[in-house]
Parts: structure tokens; sequence; C-alpha cells
């Protein structure tokens, strides 16, 4: 394990409502088990810093439902997003690659990109959906955070991971008591995380190998389709709340201006042309468009998966549909 | 087009000359405020201010930089805006996108080329170029249909062609009239007519969904490899930039890796007809 620093929890709420002076800062609460993201306030008593998962996933944060992307930024300050569990970090690597493409940049995807803080952090209580570990993600910050929090008893354990963090971190350091975290609490900690992988992979041993869930999707055929998609109502949440579901539309404002608004393909018209022809006219074929975007073209086209297995689209299902068991079925097919 | 370039941001244009085609088809000459350059087959997206955005393929020639000119069809939304227009009116353009046609793989080739309805509009572009260029390439024979005499476009620019040495000029309509002198019956039939070395040929198709699909499996079963047969896609597009995912067939964004493909390159994926 890399290098970390201890903090005292209080001495870190001391610090975060410091970094309020100078950063708009997002953190997870929790209301009545529901984990949302809020802005930060010393008042707040409910923060929920390793409960996996806002219900909003990251992507809001970086591609907003609707955003002018015409107009000039103004610099305000630096958004920092605290809480961020390790699949919606995961889900970035996606988002960069897309909205980052050196061909055509998204320039203000790339601004709030850079003007973001991230700081991840550890999953100790997961959630029925959640099935990271089937997509070989571990459930504590390993990649695109710039600071990363972790939890023995009272004490808080810090990671840096980029010039961003390293910055708060040497912050921290002048204001506050941080020690280098030592091996005895570093080996804790691993065992702790251990234990919620374990937990998780526990839960998930009936969904099919990641890596041939594409295979499994591509030979399904229409009526299997029909009645997997039998309860949905194209209400396209599913894709709304997905940290890797990205679609948008560009709608027009007076002055040339243009506004990036989400989209999903679940919606009837997506892929409709001027004559009236429509690859999605039906139902079942949007529903498995989704499926056949993040588990077969995706990956033919990106590094990057497609689904981090946060679960999301399992929960916010209106019609109860669940990906992983129409996973499973297909298997056992 | 890196660093600060906002992707989104047209260019504005201004509307020099509207020229009616047919009754449903007008084109329109528009003077960019700086120069455009663009390679025959990509496209642009053209804007009504705060209205609406579509994607259309120069139908003028890549050569010329201080006009560009689009053919647009009268189809919906958008284009029953852009009909409206008149000289002097602004428009925006962002682009050029997408991959337009590979010119150095036609030289030395006989082209063969498929256009149907306003699918001629990439393939005049295409043509000013092959003209440019016309000691490069063996022969190119053109092969067009329409619906009705009235509906052919481009009808002084067709007279010119065939003027030209190596340029040849097959019309068709699906409905002839009492003045119609050409073919009739849809625009495949035209194939059967045609003189030309299939292993020394590529074909370019370009037209409604329909022609594509049976102008396509006509130069199959005439004996064209799947890799020389050219076609240029048509999709729904928000972005023209690979990122939206409108235009996306199967792994493919049509805008960004089309919107001129190979067949050998699409065949496998799906809807590629519709
Ligand atoms: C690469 C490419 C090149 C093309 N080149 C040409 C060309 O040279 N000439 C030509 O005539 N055509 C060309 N086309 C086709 C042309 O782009 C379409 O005819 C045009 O987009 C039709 O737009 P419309 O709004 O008039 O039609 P509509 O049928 O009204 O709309 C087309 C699409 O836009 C959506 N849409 C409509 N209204 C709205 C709205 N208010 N908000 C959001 N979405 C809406 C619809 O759902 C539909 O999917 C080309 C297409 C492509 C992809
Ligand atoms: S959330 Fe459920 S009902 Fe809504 S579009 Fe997705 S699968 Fe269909
Ligand atoms: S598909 Fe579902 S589980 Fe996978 S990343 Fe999207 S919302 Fe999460
Ligand atoms: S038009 Fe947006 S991805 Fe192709």
């Amino acid at each position: 394990m890399k290098k970390g620093f201890q903090i005292h929890k209080h001495s870190w709420l001391k610090y975060l409502t410091l970094l309020t002076n100078s950063h708009n800062m997002f953190v997870p609460v929790n209301n009545n088990n529901i984990i949302e993201y809020e802005e930060y306030s010393p008042e707040l008593n409910n923060l929920s810093y390793f409960a996996a998962k806002p219900v909003t996933p990251l992507k809001a944060f970086l591609l907003p439902i609707k955003e002018n992307v015409v107009i000039e930024r103004e610099i305000h300050n630096k958004n920092i997003i605290l809480g961020v569990p390790a699949c919606d970090l995961k889900a970035l690597e996606l988002l960069d690659e897309i909205y980052l493409d050196p061909d055509h940049t998204d320039t203000v995807y790339n601004f709030n990109r850079e003007n973001t803080i991230l700081i991840g952090s550890d999953c100790y209580e997961i959630q029925e959906h959640c099935h990271c570990v089937s997509y070989n993600i571990n459930p504590w910050p390993e990649v695109n955070f710039d600071l990363s929090l972790s939890a023995i008893n009272d004490d808080f354990i810090i990671f840096s991971n980029s010039e961003k963090g390293e910055k708060l971190v040497n912050e921290m350091i002048l204001n506050f008591q941080l020690t280098e975290a030592g091996l005895d609490i570093l080996k804790k900690l691993q065992e702790k995380r251990n234990s919620v992988k374990k937990m998780l992979e526990k839960k998930n041993t009936r969904l099919p190998d990641y890596q041939h869930t594409g295979a499994l999707i591509k030979k399904s055929e229409n009526d299997k389709w029909e009645e997997y998609s039998k309860n949905c109502v194209s209400c396209g949440a599913c894709a709304v709340i997905c940290p890797t579901c990205t679609c948008f539309l560009l709608v027009d404002r007076p002055d040339f201006e243009k506004v990036r608004q989400t989209d999903a393909c679940q919606y009837l018209g997506f892929e409709r042309i001027a004559a009236g022809e429509d690859p999605l006219k039906k139902k079942y074929m949007r529903f498995r468009n989704r499926y056949m975007c993040k588990y077969v073209w995706r990956p033919e086209k990106y590094k990057s998966i497609a689904c981090t297995g946060c679960g999301r689209c399992i929960d916010t299902c209106i019609g109860n549909i669940n990906k992983n068991e129409i996973f499973i079925q297909m298997a056992s097919l | 087009m890196q660093g600060n370039h906002n992707i989104y941001k047209p260019i504005k244009a201004t509307v020099d000359r509207v020229i009616k085609e047919s009754p449903m088809i007008k084109s329109f000459v528009l003077i960019p405020e700086k120069e455009f350059f663009f390679k025959t087959g990509e496209f642009i997206e053209l804007t009504i201010n705060g209205y609406g955005e579509a994607p259309f393929t120069p139908s003028s020639s890549p050569l010329e930089t201080k006009k560009i000119e689009v053919t647009v069809m009268k189809a919906g939304y958008v284009t029953e805006k852009i009909h409206a227009l008149k000289r002097g009116d602004v428009v925006g353009i962002r682009g050029p996108y997408g991959r337009g046609y590979p010119l150095d793989k036609f030289y030395g080739k006989e082209v063969v080329i498929l256009g149907g309805g306003c699918g001629f509009a990439p393939i005049r572009s295409l043509m000013y170029n092959l003209i440019a260029e016309k000691e490069k390439f063996k022969k190119v024979t053109l092969c067009y249909g329409a619906k009705t005499p009235d509906e052919c476009i481009y009808k002084p620019f067709v007279d010119e062609l065939k003027k030209i040495e190596k340029f040849e000029v097959l019309r068709s309509v699906d409905h002839a009239d009492e003045t119609w002198e050409e073919k009739e019956g849809v625009v495949t039939v035209l194939l059967d007519d045609i003189n030309v070395n299939i292993a020394e040929s590529v074909a370019v198709v370009c037209g409604p969904p329909v022609m594509m699909k049976f102008g396509t499996l006509k130069l199959l079963e005439l004996g064209y490899p799947e890799e020389k047969i050219y076609l240029s896609m048509e999709k729904n597009m928000s972005c023209g930039l690979g990122k939206c995912g409108h235009c996306m067939m199967g792994k493919y964004y049509v805008c960004k890796d089309g919107p001129v493909f190979t067949y050998d390159e699409i065949k496998d994926q799906p809807d590629i007809w519709i």
C-alpha cells in the first residue's frame, strides 16, 4: 500500500469547513437510508462517507442534465466532490475517453473536470444491488481520484493520487496534526477493505463472468428481448442514472448557443431519421440497444468498461427489471 | 482541433444564393465568415439560429473554400426552416466532420457511382474532385435515379458532365413522362447497361436507404468485392463528433468513423439499411 496520512475525524471536519472558504463542496448525506450529495455545511449531522453509494452518479457534476456549451465559462471556486465511490471513479474512464477524445475535445467537460477535486472514499456498507467486484472493481478508490478517504474507528486515512491531492495534503499538514499512517493501521485497513470485498463477492456469486456477458447478450433472440423488456416503460431512468451512459442532444438557443442536454436511447425517436425510418422503433429494440451498447459495442470500441456494477439501473427501474437476473437467465439457457 | 476551440460553436455563414433544384430540393450557396475547408464526403452541421441543426454533406467543390453549397431536401422540422431561407439570411455551420471518400484509393480505377434523389449532393462534390484530377482515373460512370423527371436535380451540371471526356452519365426515373428520353425504372437497372471492368473498378453508392440496400446487393451480384463498395450512410445525428450517441450503428459512430464506409466494414453491424 502506498504512503497514507492519518488525521483525527474532528480535525478532518475542521479542515472541511476551512475548505468551504475557497471551494464549493458536495458531501454525501444519509436521509432515511437514502444517500445523496448535498452542499457541505458544518451543521450537517448526517454525513455519510462510507455507505455506498449516492443516488446521483458522479457524471452529474461533470455533464449536468442541461449545460450551455457555447457561452464562455466563468472562473468560479473549484468544486470538491467528497465521498465518490470506486464504481463512479472507474466510470470516469469511459467519460474521459469520449469527452476528452483528442480529435474533438469537449472543452466544457474538460473545464468541469479540471475544476473538480475528487475525494473518493471506501465502501464499508454495501447496498442491495452493488456488484462492482463482478466487473473487477474493488470497493475502494484505486483510480481517478485526487484524494481518498478511509477510516479505522475515529481515525481517517488519506491517500493522495494527484497533484491536486498533494496540494490538499500539504495544506492539511500546515494546519492540522497529520501523521504518516503506520503499518499497523494500514494492515487493519486492508483487512477491513477485504472483508467488504468478500461480502460483495458472496452476494454476487450467481452472476456470469462479465467478460462473457457480451456474448450472451449478442446471441439472445428477439422474442427473449420482448420478454425481458415486458415491464419496461421506456422512462429512460436506467440510462439517466447510469454513471457511464452519456448520450445527449444539442438543443439550440438564440445567438447560436447550444445546450447539451441528457438524452437516452430508451426514448422513442432517438435514432429516427428524417424519412421516418427508425432502427429502434419498438420498445424491445431500445431496451436491447442499451445492453448491446454497454456489453458489446463499447467494449469493441473503447478501452474502458461501460458498466461498473453500481446497480443504480436496478435500484431505479420502475418496472423492477434487474439486469443481473436477465444475465443469470441468459446464462442458464 | 485541439486546445480551446469550442467544438459546439458554429461559425456564421451568409446565404448568397438559393437555387430551386426540384419541388422538394433546394441548394443554398453560403459564404462562411472565414474560409472553410472540407474533403469530399465529409459533412457539416447547419444551424438555424435558435431553432435546430441538421447534418448535410456539401455539394460544392472542396477546392472552393470561400463558398460552400448545400443541397437540402425538405424532410421535416429543420429542413423546412432551411427551405424558407433567403439571400442575406445568416446561418451557423460547424465542421467539417467525419471521414469522406478516400480518393487515393480510387486512383487508376474506373469509378462507378450510383446515386438516388438527394444522394446526388455528396456525389456532385465528389465529381468536382474527380473532374479536377481526371487524368488519375480511367473512367467515371454516374448512374443517377429519381422518382420523376421533375425530381432530377442538377440539370445544368449533368449537361456539363456529359461533355467531359471519360465521364459518362446514365439516368433513370421510376415514372417517366413524355419528355423523358432516358431510362425508366429503379436506378439499379442502369447497372445493367454499364460497360465496366469490375476488377479495375470501385463503386460509390449514395441515396435513400432502400436504394443503398438494393444498389449494394446488385453491385455484389455483379461481382464487386465488399471492400470496393463505398457507402455514404445516413443516421440520426446531433453532435457530429462521436459523443452524443445518436448515430450509433453497432460499434461505429457514423458521424466520426463514417459517414463513408466500405460495405465490408459495416456488413456485420445492425440496421445498416435503416
Ligand atoms: C452525414 C449526413 C449527411 C446528410 N446530407 C444531406 C444532404 O446533403 N442533403 C439532404 O437533404 N439531407 C442530408 N442528410 C439528411 C438530413 O440531415 C436530414 O434530412 C435532416 O436531418 C432532417 O431534419 P429535419 O429536422 O428536417 O427532419 P425531422 O424528421 O423533423 O427530424 C429529423 C430528426 O431530428 C429529430 N428532431 C426533429 N425535431 C426535433 C426537435 N425539435 N428536437 C430534437 N430532435 C428533433 C427527429 O427525432 C429526427 O430524428 C444527411 C444526413 C447525414 C447523417
Ligand atoms: S428504468 Fe426500467 S422501465 Fe425505465 S427505461 Fe430503463 S428498463 Fe425501462
Ligand atoms: S449499467 Fe447499471 S450497474 Fe452498470 S454502471 Fe450503469 S447503472 Fe451501474
Ligand atoms: S452524431 Fe453524435 S455521436 Fe455521432
